[in-house]
């Protein structure tokens, strides 16, 4: 479905809930001021970072050493940031995807797998540590291995769909 | 985290030393910190316009009435969540709906509520352990968040991905929720 009508759907079900829309979207937008505020240090890290990374010949390096092994997977090197800081952080898997985006574009075969990749899976640790933390839980039991399962299974589902959509 | 910047950082400045270009050093990892102000601004169309509409949705009420349709479904996964059910299902519904900021609180709500009936206090029950694994699958019904990020950079098709993530977030949920019934059960045949 198109994202305008999505839009245009949920505009009229606001209307007929007599939700007041401008006062609803001004207390929305004023939301994500913080967060923008709060993701440009992590962008900055994570960018300054990669750039370093890149622009030195590690990036070409390490990947030419690992890429066989990682083809072999159907993984491209060129994911494996993202995949990396994506169970820990939000927002510097925000900032690997920009680099993605930037390196390659959206719509390269690359930012279509990555945006997929980002898209399907979650900050298990983030979200782990900050609702155990909250009830002040030590014993974890299953959660950590299965929550790990089934961040696995997104990413090799979303490599498997990616390739299916996007050849 | 802090393992995957330390090596970067160090690997990127030793190969640069090794390759005898000391200097591109600052300039490269300067130009990085710049862009992140580029990458926010970016972002930041983005941001705004769908924490607006989110929260217009959520002052329809649309979490409540997913919350609502949801609730049959999670008598099966949470079958002692007690007092902690409403709370459980409006976390589930914020975060189907990409309403990361709005599931948080319910979640915490949540792992309160589950916590006033632990027996035993420290060790998660199984209650809490399968909400969080729900949680970290993460199915989104639309990620709003993800096509907005992909037009403000310049995509021709931001929505392309949608479908794909779905079905893969939907596998991950799948994996996630089978999984939960297979590690609680041992432990409900013993009560």
């Amino acid at each position: 479905m198109p994202i305008a009508i999505l839009i245009l759907l949920l505009l009229f079900y606001a209307a007929v809930r007599r939700v007041n829309v401008f006062e609803a979207f001004r207390e929305g937008a004023a939301r994500a001021i913080p967060l923008l505020v709060t993701i440009l240090p992590t962008l900055a890290v994570f960018s300054a970072a990669m750039g370093l990374f890149r622009a030195s010949g590690a990036f070409d390096l390490l990947s030419s050493f690992f890429s066989p092994a990682l083809r072999a997977l159907g993984v491209d090197p060129a994911l494996v940031p993202l995949l990396l800081v994506r169970p820990f952080s939000g927002s510097a898997a925000v900032a690997a995807l920009s680099d993605i985006f930037t390196q390659y574009g959206p719509d390269s075969r690359i930012g279509l797998t990555a945006s997929v990749l980002l898209g399907s899976s979650e900050t298990i640790f983030y979200t782990l540590a900050l609702y155990f933390g909250s009830a002040g839980i030590k014993k974890t039991r299953f959660t950590v291995p299965a929550a790990l399962f089934a961040m696995l299974t997104s990413v090799v589902t979303g490599l498997l769909f990616s390739s299916l959509f996007f050849g | 985290m802090n393992t995957v910047i330390l090596f970067l950082l160090i690997a990127g400045i030793g190969v640069s030393l090794l390759s005898r270009n000391a200097e591109g050093v600052l300039s490269a990892l300067q130009q990085g910190a710049a862009d992140a102000i580029e990458t926010v601004l970016r972002l930041s169309g983005a941001y705004l316009l769908w924490m607006g509409l989110l929260n217009i949705a959520e002052k329809a009420g649309l979490i409540r009435a997913l919350s609502r349709l949801l609730s049959p479904a999670l008598k099966l996964l949470f079958p002692n969540a007690g007092a902690a059910k409403e709370a459980i299902s409006l976390n589930l519904a914020a975060n189907m709906l990409g309403m990361g900021n709005a599931a948080t609180p319910y979640g915490l709500t949540a792992m309160r509520l589950l916590d006033e009936s632990n027996p035993q206090k420290g060790v998660a029950t199984n209650e809490m352990c399968v909400l969080l694994v729900v949680n970290a699958s993460c199915l989104e019904l639309y990620p709003a968040a993800l096509v907005g990020m992909r037009t403000s950079f310049g995509s021709l098709h931001p929505s392309t991905v949608v479908l794909p993530t779905l079905l893969s977030s939907l596998a991950a949920t799948l994996a996630a929720v089978v999984l939960c019934l297979v590690c609680t059960r041992p432990c409900r045949s013993r009560s």
